[in-house]
């Protein structure tokens, strides 16, 4: 456990420093620094905090904040799935705390690291979770004190700040030319929907399904004259 | 905080707990299904894609020009961090140009 406590600190102060940095916009947005800090422990999903945060901010609207939010956080079907072999052993109520202090960053390092060598497991995986919610409780509440006590930021253009996130977190998710069609999809009709009036959170979900089913159906398309 | 604000968190700790309790339970069979594989791929990148479409909607010009920043400075370092540091650079800069 130790051993992955340590060996995520590397990946634990670029998620700190964005951290820090959602903290600052939350605060500004008008959450106190302990609610920061709670949403930080029992949520512990930082795209998912941050769209949510952004989409209430701009828009005071809960259930579609919340919406665009656990829509981003499906990819942990598929990240804690693929941990079952990693968990086997475990008792449940280790299972029901490792799913929670799992985030992308301990996860990648865990299935890294045993691919190379099967000792690591379990405990280097509960290890480096533990040390990813502290981290993130710590710099997200960090930011927020900061946040609450500077004057409000968003004149000078603050909330773009989300939007360079955004695309930054994008950037990432980048997977070649197979992206283009779905993402040029999403993007023209989630414009299309918001200039039109709609909500923004049910825009960019609907825009999103539009974007995944073009994808869906190229895919099927090829399948056939293949 | 307001209510709206204990409600956003708590709705969204337990949406968030949900999916990966739903990972733990049955998460072999909904990824490896080949149906629902493609579509978990697809989503979180339409779904940020739809992100910055929505944020940019109504926006005047300087902002789709910070956009553009942005995204060069997020392609070549692939860092969240350093693409909101020059993002935040270019609409600041960008405000205090005087045809803007």
């Amino acid at each position: 456990m130790k051993q992955g406590f340590l060996s995520i600190l590397p990946l634990a102060a670029g998620a700190a420093l964005y951290g820090f940095a959602f903290g600052v916009l939350a605060a500004q947005i008008g959450f106190p620094w302990w609610g920061v800090a709670l949403m930080s422990g029992v949520v512990h999903a930082g795209s998912s905090q941050i769209v949510a945060v952004e989409q209430f901010g701009s828009h005071g609207f809960v259930l579609g904040a919340v919406l665009a939010g656990a829509a981003l956080n499906l990819r942990y079907l598929g990240i804690i799935a693929s941990l079952s072999e990693v968990l086997r052993d475990v008792p449940l109520r280790v299972k029901l705390l490792a799913i929670h202090i799992t985030g992308d960053e301990n996860w990648a390092l865990t299935m890294a690291r045993r691919a190379h060598d099967p000792t690591i497991g379990a405990a280097f995986l509960i290890g480096s979770g533990l040390t990813m919610i502290s981290v993130w409780v710590i710099s997200t509440s960090a930011g927020a004190l900061i946040g609450g006590a500077i004057p409000d930021l968003e004149g000078y253009g603050l909330g773009f700040a989300f939007t360079a996130a955004f695309i930054a977190m994008a950037r990432a998710m980048w997977r070649g030319r197979r992206t283009v069609l779905p993402w040029a999809v999403t993007f023209v009709v989630t414009l299309g929907l918001v200039q039109a009036g709609m909500g923004a959170a049910y825009a960019i979900v609907l825009g999103s399904l539009v974007g995944v089913f073009t994808a869906q159906m190229r895919r099927a398309r090829r399948e056939e004259t293949a | 905080m307001s209510s709206a604000e204990w409600l956003l968190i708590g709705l969204l700790a337990v949406a968030s707990y949900g999916v990966r309790l739903a990972g733990l339970i049955g998460g072999r069979a909904i990824a490896a299904n080949p149906r629902l594989k493609p579509f978990l791929d697809d989503l979180p990148g339409c779904l940020m894609v739809g992100l910055v479409a929505s944020s940019l909607a109504g926006e005047p010009i300087v902002t789709w020009l910070a956009a553009l920043v942005a995204l060069a400075v997020a392609i070549t370092s692939n860092n969240v961090v350093v693409t909101m540091a020059a993002g935040l650079a270019a609409i600041i800069v960008g405000h205090q140009l005087p045809f803007f």
